[in-house]
């Protein structure tokens, strides 16, 4: 039977710096492609709600203003949101108008101020021609800011 | 006037704010030893190193809502804490340290008082009992009666293990047994085995691991304690870590050559060499895992106890030689 | 003198509610009674309202530490159903990933034992090292947890060549810790005291009970998915399925720590012969009417999923069986005569994850003792009734 099997490996770590990170004071960074928070970039958005249709819990909401000027709003739930982040990959457009940031510390008393919203007029798909052989995928379609 | 100076020094120093203040501080201590053995932190943000993180604890309990169950036995139940720290405390008074004059002899102390020390840091295993079976709780019933099942185990060996300096330095008294060792320090080495002995059936009776049976918290939620809450269950938690420095002082005392030197001087060999207890005992905590309490007995009574009994023949031996 | 006592549902043992009723005398454990139900989420029925690309996600969210492996078992019946195949490498990501949740989930567990045990130390230390895996996961796919990889035809992002780096290095660490784990797991004399001879399961129980996953491979039941039905990349990765002939806790745990080895293996192969090529293929929005099974060797042992469509956008029905539900019958055998010192090592050695075994719930009737299934609704209805004829306060009937 031996005894004091772990005392070495305890005593070396009597030595060491402790492995915690000391939070809040110190923060630890987030990599290059962390999921937060999803956001719009109004600009580049064709309003073809494949994010709405696709989110898995409701959190994109997005409604018509007015259809003579194409005003749009989308309201984005945050405190819905699960941070799938597949309301981006959904995104027909290039650049994509959804994106992800890199907060996490959105937690937050009321759950009313989690909610975002933007107005934006919608942009206007300019198609490329098509090549000559079939392709799998349609090309994405290019966005330009409305003039 | 000696009325006065007996009430400052029953309630102050060495009395309950001291032993108060200087358990917080040891369990501190413990329980940085312990996080820094893990690799991680510890307490450290009360206080400059989370010093004031064990009083913080206290002080939150005592403000926690006091819930008594309803067919416990209230009398009982409700004043089991305050009779566990009375116990402690009044053995606290009977460590060789407070010299207040030059005479360097200590507040308490008679013939005899290394016996009345093990007898009162006997009881607290009886106050978890009473305490665990005044609670009608299922959880505390089996910890109750695992306190006991630990006591056949441990109690011999630590009393052999404490007595056998005892016995080599001629003397049941505390101060002269420190008196003794502190002038022939060579006669520390023959009891390197007691004193091994005696930590882990201190750690034994302090219900730390590998011994935390009677209150392991992933099987039983808590044995003895399931139904304390506020400040009943602060004074039991108090109540253990002044037991914890009141062991570590009687291992001191007995194995360690006491602390000479006069007020000052003694009482800093106090601190010292109850700190390297201290570590000792969390070392221990840390390098094992939790044993069933069959296991116990059976590992008490199948090495600690003839371990004891072999130190018990060398000091006779070494008396023979002696004389 | 028998008396009963109740672990859970809420108790420091278990990580999740359940009711294990046990009858004990003196410390030896009579009888065990298992009741389900606190954890019940409806998934099942909730999937038949999303459509297939949203199910990704709930089918994720059956578990934390699992997640990946249910949605990878939908995924890969959906795709039976779509007629659909992912590229070698979206297949060789998607399960790398998988062998990255079973180290991390093996990690996890040995902290677990060692903290139900009393061993502290032990599950600091495979917990610090568990996140050099969760940082790897986070740089692959941007989350620690629900690392939402999988999408119909493959996985969504991409590994480059810095990140590769990075997993190699993390595998060589954990190796080298995880080696150190398996001397100390098998030599700490009060550590191999615990669990060595408990929780006894012999080859033909664990056979006849059907138990799955490490459970039944330390009972020496060479059962694995990935070997018995190879699907996708394991018919390449040269492996071994892990075995052990203690039938006991301390066999579990040497099974684990040896498939963290394997995992290690399998992770480095996929990761050194990563294919070129896309990591996606389009999937359609409709299924074909059809229904698959799908299983998967999750870190626990055999998932199935059952998914069935009708030709819309939206599954008709799903089933989830978890493994953690193949591991019930066998642990009431378990705990029979066992002390109560065991219970929470031997419900911790079949690594159970509650949540996912939750599926439809029974209701007793404490009075009479009859079983029956009832709808929502009229739980609904009884339970309103029952607090409505409640008086304040001193009445409330536990029904223990």
């Amino acid at each position: 039977m031996k005894i004091a099997v772990f005392l070495p490996e305890l005593l070396r770590h009597l030595f060491k710096k402790p492995a915690t990170v000391d939070y809040p004071f110190k923060k630890l960074a987030v990599p290059k492609d962390f999921r937060g928070s999803p956001f719009l970039h109004p600009d580049l958005c064709i309003a073809c709600r494949a994010c709405e249709r696709d989110c898995p819990a409701e959190a994109i909401e997005i409604t018509s203003l007015s259809d003579v000027d194409k005003k749009f709003r989308m309201a984005i739930h945050n405190d819905r949101c699960i941070h799938c982040a597949q309301c981006v990959d959904s995104c027909p457009t290039t650049p994509k108008a959804m994106d992800m940031d890199h907060l996490f510390e959105i937690a937050d008393f009321d759950r009313h101020n989690l909610k975002m919203h933007w107005e934006f007029v919608r942009a206007v798909p300019r198609r490329e021609p098509k090549p000559a052989t079939a392709a799998p995928n349609p090309a994405p379609a290019k966005t330009e800011p409305a003039a | 006037m000696a009325v006065v100076k007996t009430l400052l020094y029953l309630l102050v120093y060495p009395g309950f704010l001291f032993l108060f203040f200087y358990s917080t501080f040891c369990e501190w201590f413990d329980r940085k030893v312990y996080a820094r053995l893990q690799n991680r932190m510890g307490p450290t943000h009360t206080g400059r190193w989370g010093i004031l993180q064990p009083i913080a604890d206290f002080v939150k309990l005592l403000a926690k809502e006091d819930v008594v169950p309803e067919k416990a036995d209230k009398p009982l139940f409700s004043l089991l804490p305050v009779f566990g720290l009375a116990i402690v405390i009044t053995a606290g008074l009977l460590l060789p340290v407070w010299f207040f004059s030059d005479a360097a002899v200590p507040m308490i102390s008679f013939s005899g008082d290394i016996i009345v020390l093990l007898y009162l840091l006997s009881l607290p295993t009886l106050v978890f009992f009473l305490a665990a079976w005044s609670s009608t709780n299922l959880f505390s019933t089996i910890g109750g009666t695992r306190v006991l099942t630990m006591l056949f185990g441990y109690e011999v060996p630590l009393f052999m293990a404490v007595l056998s300096p005892a016995i080599l330095a001629d003397s049941w008294r505390l101060s002269e047994i420190a008196v003794f060792y502190q002038r022939k320090p060579l006669l520390i080495l023959p009891n390197l085995i007691g004193f091994v002995v005696a930590l882990i059936a201190v750690q034994a009776k302090l219900e730390r691991t590998p011994f935390d049976i009677p209150h392991a918290e992933t099987e039983i939620v808590g044995g003895t304690f399931t139904e304390y809450s506020g400040k009943k269950l602060a004074f039991f938690r108090l109540m253990t870590d002044i037991e914890l420095v009141v062991s570590s002082g009687l291992l001191a005392t007995v194995f360690l050559g006491g602390f000479p030197g006069g007020a000052i001087l003694g009482f800093v060999q106090f601190v010292l060499k109850t700190l390297l207890i201290i570590f000792f005992l969390s070392l221990i905590r840390a390098m094992t895992s939790r044993i069933r309490v069959d296991q116990v007995v059976s590992f008490a009574w199948r090495y600690l106890a003839p371990l004891a009994v072999l130190q018990l023949l060398i000091v006779i031996v070494i008396k023979g030689l002696r004389s | 003198m028998k008396f009963q006592i109740p672990i859970g549902p809420q108790h420091p043992a278990l990580k999740e509610p359940i009711s294990l009723r046990m009858t004990v005398e003196g410390e030896v454990i009579k009888d065990a009674d298992i009741r389900l139900g606190y954890n019940h989420r409806g998934l099942e029925k909730l999937a038949e309202e999303k459509t297939w690309i949203q199910n990704i996600y709930l089918t994720e969210r059956i578990c934390g530490i699992c997640s990946h492996s249910h949605a990878t078992c939908y995924v890969q019946g959906v795709e039976k159903l779509m007629e659909i195949e992912p590229p070698k490498r979206g297949a060789y990501i998607r399960y790398l990933v998988s062998e990255l949740e079973r180290i991390h989930s093996h990690l996890l567990w040995l902290g677990v034992a060692g903290h139900e045990a009393g061993f502290d130390s032990f599950f600091m230390y495979t917990w610090r090292d568990r996140e050099v895996v969760m940082d790897l996961l986070e740089m692959i796919s941007g989350n620690r947890v629900h690392y939402a990889m999988n999408t119909l035809g493959g996985v969504r992002r991409d590994l480059d060549e810095g990140q590769i780096k990075k997993i190699l290095d993390g595998l060589e660490i954990l190796r080298k810790r995880s080696e150190y784990y398996f001397y100390l797991a098998a030599n700490e004399p009060t550590f191999v005291g615990r669990l060595a001879g408990v929780g006894y399961l012999s080859k033909e129980q664990a056979m006849e009970l059907c138990a799955v996953g490490p459970t039944a491979r330390a009972s020496g039941v060479p059962r694995d998915v990935r070997k018995d039905d190879p699907h996708a990349v394991y018919d390449d990765v040269p492996f071994e399925v892990c075995t052990a002939d203690t039938c006991d806790v301390l066999g579990r745990a040497v099974v684990r720590i040896k498939e963290l080895f394997e995992s290690y293996k399998i992770s480095e192969f996929l990761v050194r012969n990563l294919p070129a090529g896309p990591v996606t293929v389009r999937a359609p929005k409709r299924a074909k009417p059809n229904e698959v099974l799908s299983r998967y060797e999750a870190p626990r042992g055999e998932n199935m999923h059952y998914i069935k469509s009708n030709g819309s956008d939206k599954p008709e029905r799903l089933k989830v069986r978890a493994p953690t539900l193949a591991n019930y019958p066998a642990t009431v055998v378990m705990l029979r005569n066992g002390f109560i010192a065991d219970i929470p090592l031997i419900f911790a050695a079949i690594d159970p994850c509650i949540c996912c075994a939750e599926r439809t719930v029974e209701i007793v009737n404490a009075r009479t003792g009859e079983l029956s299934v009832v709808r929502f609704s009229e739980l609904r209805a009884r339970a309103n009734d029952r607090s409505r004829n409640l008086s304040r306060k001193g009445k409330a009937v536990w029904p223990l």
